[in-house]
């Protein structure tokens, strides 16, 4: 009898443990089954998101009817979407409309008379008044050309004492300022980007990264003699690998390497004043494998709103985050499909077109913002604006489209904040992981709640004090009597 | 001795409040056999406390992802220090003429920790009705619980082998060495293990294929 109950009762403790040790998640199945689009959560899983662009069409040189491109490496797009190709290996500059039809084509320039070309340029910039820079690299100088593509100025070969003797100026992107200011990067300079004046003459280095170094790498640095040190590889600062301007004049960098922040945003100082707000930092995938390595971020394209995107090589995925640092949505990917690159280099924004550039295809993938990119981007944007009541209803709307985006409900708790509904917003701060709006709308919760039950509350302390005193004063005068009968 | 129910929690307030006496008392007076039902007690509501923070405590305090709590795991995390305070306290004050026992070890460690269970125990509650600016009472609550807790080690530890408060420090402080010693062994020694079960199947996975 005793035994048969003991049997039943392991088998019962066994079941537990058993349910304790095989508790496991559902595998993830996508809502919408034709992407692979996904996102982090809070927690740094990666959760499934229905996709925000979807490729739409892919821009060849044959589609242009021109020759095709070889080796393009750099892209912009103007303000009126024109869309500007540097097209290396052929050495010119292709230009479209906004509906990719050819405008000209840019393969020379006039110098004092004479024709010249560019050799393997890397780098295009397209001013507000339409004016090109080119760094033209194995040319070892920066051309300036107009509208019309007549020649400005070249910056060859900077002179100062800043540089070593033996520099060699070999620039590989660049941008321009509305000051007129040139920002170069240029290969093997590890002191940041190298700053021209208006005249084209080097001023300084802008917004170097700092030296990293491995604790244990450092460690058997101390323990190794001098020939094997001069064997092992130097500590250097990190190169960068792209810069971008926003409307307002501060360069976004990506560094290749995974460093500290791999994303930058230089005032003009060259301080970084990237806000990293976000539940992670703006740093590329955060799941990766150990062969494959962390995201390799080769270029930075920033939009409105303080939203940028930036591309990441090694897997070939598109990461745009809102200028708080929140991760919005991340697409792309390495593959053979259409939405998919070989060799990704060159990223642009064209209004709500995202237009990548393929090194080794030479061609460009056009990306159409879907329905819940839309929305987001809208709702990113309504609140950057200042108007949050349009931004919380967009939210919910891009909420409903992706329960896993934690960012939006923070959207909605500050209108239910706003609208005096301070439970729900609380609810709504938590589930989005927001400590310090949810903080604010438990705090005001708290105190209605309060306000509305002082009185009984307080009521029922005063009278369970009451009744406490009473009980010890009854039981002291009962002790006290039998005391006094023992005696 | 039956211990009494009234008992079984007056004496580990007694003795947090006064660690010299209680800790005397634990040593030289008591029945063995009930402190040590009590030290089991206490490490037992440590391991409750524990699970139910990462579980129930309010998000401002809480940076567990409840998706990925294992309550077996929470377990060890409080078991395994505390085994391995003993173990390595113990080894230590055999070779350094203390005078106390493993079984006094383990209840006076235990003993020690009343202080977290009894001042984390209410934060789970009391953190889901806390704003951000009040989490600073919860880190301070906290600061105050381990401060209190390595006191009562420190008095357990010198009542417990009669040592001198120096050498009473120097013992806590080379038991934290020897639990780092521990742990890499441990770890070590899994690892060895690992390798050798999968030379092991690798050895009869060849002979199976071959045969």
């Amino acid at each position: 009898m005793r035994r048969s109950t003991w049997n039943k009762r392991k088998s019962i403790i066994m079941g537990m443990i058993c349910l304790l040790l095989f508790v496991q998640e559902a595998p993830y199945v996508n809502a919408d089954g034709k992407t692979d689009a996904y996102h982090y959560s809070f927690w740094g899983d990666a959760v499934p998101s229905p996709a925000a662009y979807e490729a739409t069409t892919i821009i060849t040189g044959k589609k242009l009817n021109t020759t095709p491109m070889k080796e393009p490496s750099d892209m912009h797009v103007t303000a009126n979407q024109h869309v500007f190709v540097l097209d290396s290996g052929n050495g010119r500059i292709i230009e479209m409309d906004r509906n990719f039809k050819l405008v000209r084509t840019i393969d020379s320039f006039e110098q004092e008379g004479k024709e010249d070309h560019f050799k393997n340029p890397q780098g295009l910039y397209v001013t507000e008044k339409g004016h090109l820079l080119v760094a033209d690299s194995d040319n070892h100088r920066v051309v300036h050309l107009d509208e019309q593509g007549k020649l400005v100025k070249i910056v060859s070969e900077p002179k100062s004492d800043l540089l070593k003797a033996d520099f060699q100026f070999k620039p590989m992107r660049i941008v321009m300022d509305k000051g007129e200011r040139i920002y170069v990067m240029a290969e093997g300079v590890f002191d940041g980007f190298m700053e021209f004046s208006a005249d084209g003459t080097f001023s300084s280095f802008i917004g170097a990264n700092r030296v990293q170094v491995d604790p244990v790498e450092y460690l058997w640095k101390r323990f190794a003699t001098r020939e094997q040190r001069s064997q092992m590889v130097m500590f250097t600062p990190t190169e960068f690998t792209n810069l971008d301007m926003d409307e307002e004049g501060f360069i976004y960098a990506t560094s290749g390497d995974r460093g500290k922040d791999p994303v930058k945003k230089l005032n003009a100082q060259g301080t970084d004043i990237l806000r990293r707000e976000g539940y992670q930092t703006p740093q590329g995938d955060l799941l990766y494998t150990q062969e494959a390595g962390p995201s390799r971020l080769i270029d930075v394209d920033v939009g409105d709103s303080d939203m940028y995107s930036v591309l990441d090589s090694s897997k070939g995925r598109i990461f745009t985050y809102n200028g708080d640092g929140y991760l919005l949505h991340i697409y792309g990917g390495i593959g053979n499909r259409l939405g998919q690159f070989n060799t990704p280099v060159a990223l642009e924004r064209a209004g709500d077109r995202m237009l990548v550039l393929d090194k080794a295809l030479g061609e460009i993938t056009v990306f159409q913002t879907t329905e819940y990119g839309r929305t987001l981007h809208e709702a990113v944007r309504s609140y950057y604006n200042g108007d949050e009541d349009q931004s919380s209803v967009l939210f919910a709307q891009a909420a409903e489209m992706n329960a896993n985006l934690e960012y939006a409900y923070a959207g909605i708790g500050k209108a239910l904040l706003r609208q005096k509904e301070y439970a729900e917003s609380a609810k709504y701060f938590k589930r989005s992981m927001e400590p310090k709006g949810y903080s604010k709308a438990f705090l005001l919760y708290r105190k209605e709640l309060m306000r509305e039950h002082f009185s009984w509350m307080m009521s029922g302390i005063f009278l369970a004090v009451a009744a406490i005193v009473t009980v010890i004063i009854v039981r002291r005068q009962k002790r006290r009597t039998t005391n006094a009968g023992i005696k | 001795m039956q211990a009494s129910s009234k008992q079984l929690y007056q004496y580990p307030l007694h003795l947090i409040f006064h660690p010299f006496d209680g800790y005397w008392e634990m040593k030289y007076e008591r029945n063995q056999r009930n402190s040590l039902l009590i030290a089991f007690m206490i490490l037992m509501l440590l391991v409750i406390t524990k699970i139910l923070h990462a579980q129930y405590s309010g998000f401002l305090i809480n940076l567990s992802n409840p998706k990925y709590l294992n309550s077996l795991l929470e377990m060890l995390y409080v078991i395994i220090p505390v085994l391995f305070w003993c173990v390595a306290n113990w080894s230590l004050t055999t070779l350094m003429d203390g005078e106390g026992k493993f079984s006094e070890i383990f209840m006076s460690t235990c003993f020690a920790l009343v202080p977290l269970f009894l001042i984390h125990f209410p934060w789970i509650w009391l953190s889901l009705v806390i704003s951000q600016q009040e989490t600073a009472f919860y880190y301070f609550s906290n600061a105050l619980a381990v401060v209190w807790t390595v006191y009562l080690l420190f008095v357990g530890n010198m009542t417990v082998h009669q040592y001198t408060p120096a050498k009473t420090v120097l013992t806590m402080l080379l038991t934290l060495v020897a639990m780092a010693f521990m742990a890499f062994l441990c770890l070590l020694f899994f690892s060895l293990v690992q390798q050798i079960v999968s030379f092991v199947v690798t050895i009869y996975q060849e002979l199976v294929l071959r045969g």
